[in-house]
């Protein structure tokens, strides 16, 4: 009993510590998601909020999918790619004779399975993760432009209107994957992610199995690249093979925003989504804002240093305090 | 989002919304307007109009020319009180985050939107959603493959790609060695460009491609792509350059390395069109319009307006060739160093293409 309640106490110590470095960003974000709210107050309804939710949705997966890996010491160049290689194995495969569940088992096999691969690589053969996804990067571009030379295929129009209608579908998948992350959190594979980025001679030496742990992380999170690519071709319905591209930038910067360091162990899966989440309001409120676009690359820099310095200027005022 | 109150009884209105757009435009009509309504076309929205341009990336220098020519014509339009606002926006080259866009241009219900499309499929849902509301989508230059939209204003690609191939080949007399130079892979203007300048291609078997290449549409890669071209083919005796400053880029190559020029289609780059004149090149070039924009705009709100527009308008492509080449270099100092020289255009010619 007495060791549950001491864990548990542990547990939250280490929650509040992590979530206190977290404030400044919950703080930019609220701001701007209040703003959000003054300038357009159609959010509020069904409709609104879940057309707002669909548009950050695949960026919130692929920004889970790069923290993943930056967790656990690695980093993906390929999140575009295989986001474009989901699109199009999607759009491709539903219209055949396993229709919908036939595509989606496709391209979740195909995301974990290409996530596998570049797993053993990096975990077998010590080779740098930026070199071999950027490689992977190339060879995945390809392979989508095969399949599908210029943007077409078939979604069914149901598939489109139940994942990215007028129904906040989307959030509610999120909100699952999420759960699922917790669970996954408490597994040992889910610590061992942590602890292998952290401190990987460390956690060898616990019996953490940090080759395998690597292969897993990559393979997970070439799953939830892939099934970004499934969902932006249910909510365009029709695959595109270039359509992903600016997701891997945007998924690093989303990460590193919501407090993932380079270098692995640091930070959190709940600021990842919430730096996927300012990414994805900034450019509604910069658009309501009325701002020219010129404006926009300027304040959009602006906006993520700010995001960036906030939490690192809250931490200083608090040390000297 | 609410639309505004309108003169149509409850019961019609929504009897509108339900029916097709034919039979909207019938009832519409019933009730007084002068002409057949466009498509998405309600008639409940009512002058000075908000325009939205959804641009999918304003860096490069055609984007600034067509923007230039939008802002241009919103001028004009507010000065006859049919405009009071334009709002713009760049995607930044992410379909992703044009549909964001567009999205956020329903959510503040501007009455018409004008759209250079990132992808020829993404945008289709959003779109039609846009035009459910009643707003006046224009989409330009980059089409999208719904047809919920109140017109599609483009040139044709295939005849760009034929027209082309089809100068080159009198040029060489049906044979020779070419080079075939794409704009990106993946994007369906370069891919229709292509497709358009295949069967004469096949039609004159003795020209023989010796390799082509894709590089964006721009001089700087297509030089250095060029050059690595070059040194892999002594023997080159036309280059069929589909777009851009790409030709601009191939005949500085050829300079470079001291090649013969060889002879070169193109397009309106005052770049190329000033390299045609300097180095006395056997050139053709055609054009994708800057004042589409200015069009697509003008056509909006002549939708708005109530006047029925073609749901597809198909600009006719200027020819630039060795007779026409002098007057386009005499407007020259008018554009931009590395922009386009585009051809005139002035109501008539909208109101022209109209009619058509």
């Amino acid at each position: 009993m007495s060791a549950v309640s001491s864990s548990g106490w542990l547990y939250g110590a280490i929650q509040s510590r992590r979530n206190r470095g977290l404030g400044g960003l919950y703080l930019v974000v609220a701001a701007f998601l209040v703003l959000y709210v003054v300038l357009f107050p159609g959010i509020l309804s069904v409709g609104g909020f879940s057309k707002f939710t669909q548009n950050w949705f695949p960026l919130a997966l692929v920004t889970m999918a790069q923290a993943l890996l930056m967790l656990n010491g690695g980093i993906t160049l390929a999140i575009g790619p295989l986001v474009s290689l989901g699109a199009v194995i999607a759009a491709t495969t539903m219209g055949g004779v396993f229709g919908v569940p036939g595509g989606i088992l496709a391209v979740a096999l195909t995301g974990l399975g290409i996530g596998a691969v570049i797993g053993v690589i990096v975990a077998q053969l010590r080779l740098p993760a930026i070199i071999v996804t950027l490689a992977g990067s190339f060879i995945i571009t390809g392979v989508a432009l095969l399949l599908l030379p210029r943007p077409g295929g078939f979604i069914p129009g149901w598939l489109s209107t139940g994942l990215a209608g007028h129904t906040p579908v989307a959030f509610l998948l999120l909100v699952l994957i999420l759960l699922l992350w917790k669970v996954f959190l408490a597994t040992p594979l889910g610590l061992g992610i942590y602890a292998a980025g952290d401190n990987p001679i460390g956690a060898f030496r616990s019996g953490v199995p940090v080759e395998r742990v690597k292969i897993a992380a990559f393979a997970l999170s070439g799953l939830l690249t892939a099934l970004a690519g499934l969902f932006v071709a249910a909510q365009t319905g029709s695959g595109d093979p270039v359509i992903g591209a600016p997701f891997t930038l945007n998924s690093i910067a989303a990460a590193v925003l919501g407090g993932v360091g380079f270098l692995g162990g640091k930070g959190t899966m709940r600021g990842a989504v919430c730096g996927s989440l300012l990414l994805s309001v900034m450019i509604n409120v910069m658009f309501f804002l009325g701002f020219p676009p010129v404006a926009q690359y300027i304040a959009q820099g602006l906006i993520i240093v700010g995001a960036v310095a906030v939490p690192e200027l809250l931490k200083q005022w608090r040390a000297r305090r | 989002m609410k639309n505004s109150e309108n003169h149509l009884s409850t019961g019609l209105r929504s009897r509108l919304l339900a029916g097709a757009a034919a039979f909207a435009a019938l009832l519409v009509l019933s009730t007084g307007t002068a002409s057949a309504a466009a498509n998405c076309i309600k008639g409940d929205r009512k002058a000075p109009y908000t325009v939205g341009w959804a641009n999918i990336y304003s860096v490069p220098t055609w984007m600034k020319q067509t923007e230039g020519t939008i802002a241009a014509e919103v001028e004009e339009l507010k000065k006859a009180g049919l405009v009071k606002d334009l709002m713009i926006t760049d995607a930044q080259g992410n379909a992703q985050t044009q549909i964001q866009h567009i999205q956020s241009m329903i959510d503040a219900n501007v009455d018409a939107i004008v759209i250079i499309a990132g992808s020829s499929n993404a945008l289709d849902r959003v779109i039609s959603d846009a035009c459910d509301k009643g707003i006046a989508v224009v989409n330009f230059d980059s089409l999208v493959n719904t047809d919920k939209v109140t017109a599609k204003i483009n040139t044709d690609s295939a005849e760009w790609g034929a027209g082309a191939a089809k100068w080159l080949s009198e040029q060489l007399g049906g044979k020779g060695k070419i080079i075939v130079m794409n704009g990106p892979a993946g994007i369906s203007v370069s891919d229709d460009r292509r497709k358009g300048a295949q069967p004469v291609l096949d039609a004159n078997p003795g020209l023989e491609i010796i390799t082509e290449t894709n590089t964006e549409y721009n001089a700087a890669p297509a030089q250095e792509a060029m050059t690595s071209l070059l040194f892999a083919n002594p023997e080159i005796d036309g280059v069929l350059s589909l777009g851009g400053a790409i030709s601009a880029g191939s005949v500085m190559a050829f300079d470079r390395q001291g090649r013969e020029q060889v002879p070169i289609t193109g397009e309106n780059a005052r770049q190329f069109l000033e390299l045609w004149k300097e180095k006395g090149l056997k050139g053709w070039a055609t054009m994708q319009p800057n004042w589409l924009g200015a069009f697509s705009v003008y056509t909006a709100v002549q939708a708005l307006e109530g006047k029925d527009v073609p749901a597809f308008i198909r600009v006719p492509l200027p020819v630039i060739d060795d007779s026409t080449i002098d007057s386009y270099l005499a407007r020259a100092d008018k554009f931009p160093a590395d922009g386009y020289i585009y051809s005139d255009y002035d109501k008539a010619l909208f109101d022209k293409l109209l009619a058509q």
